[in-house]
């Protein structure tokens, strides 16, 4: 009897001892490089879609480790791999620096203006202010007009109800969300949700599952619900350009089946993947798209959203102080 | 004179029988234990960062017990609870860790006596725990919560040791879960999809031996001074779990002090308290 005791009690004792997450690299440049490129390798979602072949990247950036001495050196070889991705949801961020992709935005003409929405001829000098909006009414009280610069600012339905009650003889409405980066998801659905009659499957997203490039799992439903009291039934018009990004993208994918929506302006700069991060072995913590979003079709949304009516900021306009963008917005509300 | 003494003897025979009376009833003792806990935590979160947070932390632990009933004091009930907090940083010290944990259970043990001085319980408990763990610098997967509910079984070893002044008591306690149910989030997705979107699929988990193991032993002295008694001690902790290609770890290491005593519960109809207790309520 104590021989099985005794049998039962080391059982117990050794049990914890089976179950074990694989140890992290060591804290060098080697095992740092190593364990930056496995969690790319297994976690983010666009290698295949991006037709990127990450072992090529391994061998070309895994040759230079030798060369580099010192923490920067070291920091802008791994930054540089991971601009491989070409992905602004991508980042390394260290003590002294971050890691960026910044070229969907900045290979392509800006198409905003700061300065030209806060002339007179738009929101002026007195506009409102309510949680991250920017309203006031122009085209001579005809056109209602938001601007919201970050899906991080919250704002709430009270806000949204003072904006819309001031708009209450506008003939339509212009949202614009140029050169807004993102932000909150939830935020993106709550704003979307005043233009939906009806709730509404408006996307897809998948996680991925297992370490192969392909391991995802099966879509997951995005629903845009209706608001319940607060309703916008008139025409709306949403304002993008190529930094209206991730959350801000997520928007544009919902507005895109609103029944009285129409997209104006320059194609979306994506960011349809869900960035998760993680942690090297010497503390930087890395960011990457985990979960890939698509639209109603299962087509991604990581290279942006195309416009229904595309429209540049023309030079000559800014110059006189018309915004091109707002102004064909403004005749197709008519 | 003599109808003086008779009324006298009649009035004190009355008491006497009155306190024979009340000595006869019996009540049940609740040992009640209050312990304050300073602890080393090691703890690995792959749903957060692959590496290992080690730091400080502070734990209360409410516990009691007391025997089944009047008649039946072979079984001892014994209900504890724990609340934690810690902070922990990663290996390179560039990120923190918040880590607040609540753990409620409710046992039953049987005793044996086998000689002088010795008492074993041996028995079983089940519990719930609710924890929640914060990393503030992540993105999108800035927090996890621990969620399980488990039947542990539960041993606890005690034995007086006499001294000149004093009576020490030497309490060993060890538990370990045998079978339960867990929450574990889904590698790889954020709570975004999981919990606005609503994909639960994979998040609920039947544990056992086999995906869940740990134990948790306890070493404590309660020594006895004029007017309380105080409890110092060890307890250790491990506990692992896996489940979604993932597996959670957390080591602790704690030094205890506490106090502990024996109180009465008198409440409802059957159990008033006797006239010779004083109550603030009367």
């Amino acid at each position: 009897m104590k021989k099985y005791s005794l049998i039962v009690l080391l059982a117990v004792l050794s049990l914890p001892s089976c179950m074990n997450e694989p140890a992290p690299p060591p804290n060098t440049h080697e095992g740092n490089f190593q364990s930056l490129w496995k969690i790319i390798d297994t976690r983010y979602c666009y290698l295949d879609y991006k037709h990127i072949n990450w072992d090529s990247i391994y061998t070309v950036y895994h040759q230079q480790l030798p060369s580099v001495t010192g923490e920067v050196p070291f920091f802008d070889l791994m930054g540089k791999m991971l601009f491989e991705l070409k992905d602004g949801h991508v980042n390394l961020y260290s003590e002294f620096d971050v890691s960026r992709y910044w070229k969907w935005f900045q290979d392509y003409p800006s198409n905003f203006s700061s300065t030209l929405i806060y002339t007179s001829r738009y929101l002026g000098q007195n506009y409102r202010m309510a949680g991250g909006l920017n309203y006031g009414i122009i085209d001579n009280g005809r056109i209602g007009y938001i601007y919201y610069g970050s899906f991080s600012d919250p704002f709430s339905d009270a806000n949204i109800a003072y904006a819309m009650n001031s708009f209450s003889k506008c003939r339509g409405l212009i949202i614009d969300v140029r050169d807004n980066g993102g932000g909150s998801l939830d935020y993106s659905k709550q704003l979307a949700s005043y233009f939906f009659k009806n709730d509404t499957i408006t996307g897809y997203m998948r996680h991925k599952t297992g370490d192969g490039h392909s391991d995802f799992s099966k879509p997951v439903e995005i629903t845009t619900p209706a608001h319940k009291t607060i309703q916008w039934q008139r025409p709306v018009a949403i304002l993008t350009n190529r930094m209206s990004f991730s959350a801000t993208n997520d928007f544009v994918n919902r507005m895109n089946c609103a029944p009285h929506a129409i997209i104006i302006g320059d194609r979306t700069g994506g960011g349809g993947g869900l960035p998760l991060s993680s942690e090297l072995p010497n503390g930087w913590l890395v960011r990457f798209s985990s979960s890939p979003m698509y639209d109603t079709n299962m087509l991604d949304t990581e290279f942006g959203i195309a416009p229904d009516i595309s429209v540049a900021l023309s030079a000559a306009d800014q110059a006189n102080g018309i915004d091109t963008i707002i102004e064909r917005a403004i005749l197709a509300l008519k | 004179m003599k109808k003086l003494l008779l009324f006298a003897l009649v009035v004190l025979c009355d008491f006497s029988l009155f306190a024979q009376k009340g000595d006869e009833q019996k009540y049940l003792l609740t040992t009640i234990t209050n312990t304050y806990g300073l602890s080393g935590i090691s703890l690995i979160d792959p749903y957060l960062s692959p590496l290992t947070y080690t730091g400080t932390g502070i734990q209360f632990e409410h516990e009691s017990r007391r025997c089944w009933s009047e008649t039946t004091t072979r079984l001892s009930i014994q209900s504890k609870l724990d609340l934690e907090a810690g902070y922990l940083l990663n290996p390179a010290q560039t990120s923190a860790m918040n880590y607040v944990a609540v753990n409620y259970s409710k046992g039953i043990h049987y005793q044996f006596k086998p000689g002088n001085g010795w008492l074993l319980l041996a028995g079983a408990n089940l519990d719930i725990g609710l924890g929640y763990k914060d990393v503030a610098r992540n993105i999108n997967n800035p927090g996890n919560v621990d969620l399980a509910t488990n039947f542990n079984l539960s041993g606890i070893a005690i034995y007086d040791i006499p001294l000149n002044r004093r009576t020490l008591r030497l309490q060993l306690s060890v538990e370990t879960p045998v079978i339960g149910w867990m929450y574990v989030p889904l590698a790889g997705a954020s709570y975004y999809e999981m919990f606005s979107l609503g994909n639960l699929t994979g998040i609920s988990h039947f544990s056992s031996v086999f995906n869940r193991r740990g134990i948790h032993p306890k070493l404590t002295v309660d020594i006895p001074l004029k007017r309380s008694v105080w409890r110092i001690g060890l307890g250790y902790q491990k506990l692992q779990y896996t489940a979604n290609n993932m597996v959670f770890d957390r080591t602790e290491t704690s030094l205890i002090l506490g106090t502990t005593f024996d109180a009465i519960h008198f409440g409802g109809r059957m159990r008033k308290a006797p006239k010779n207790f004083i109550s603030p309520n009367d």
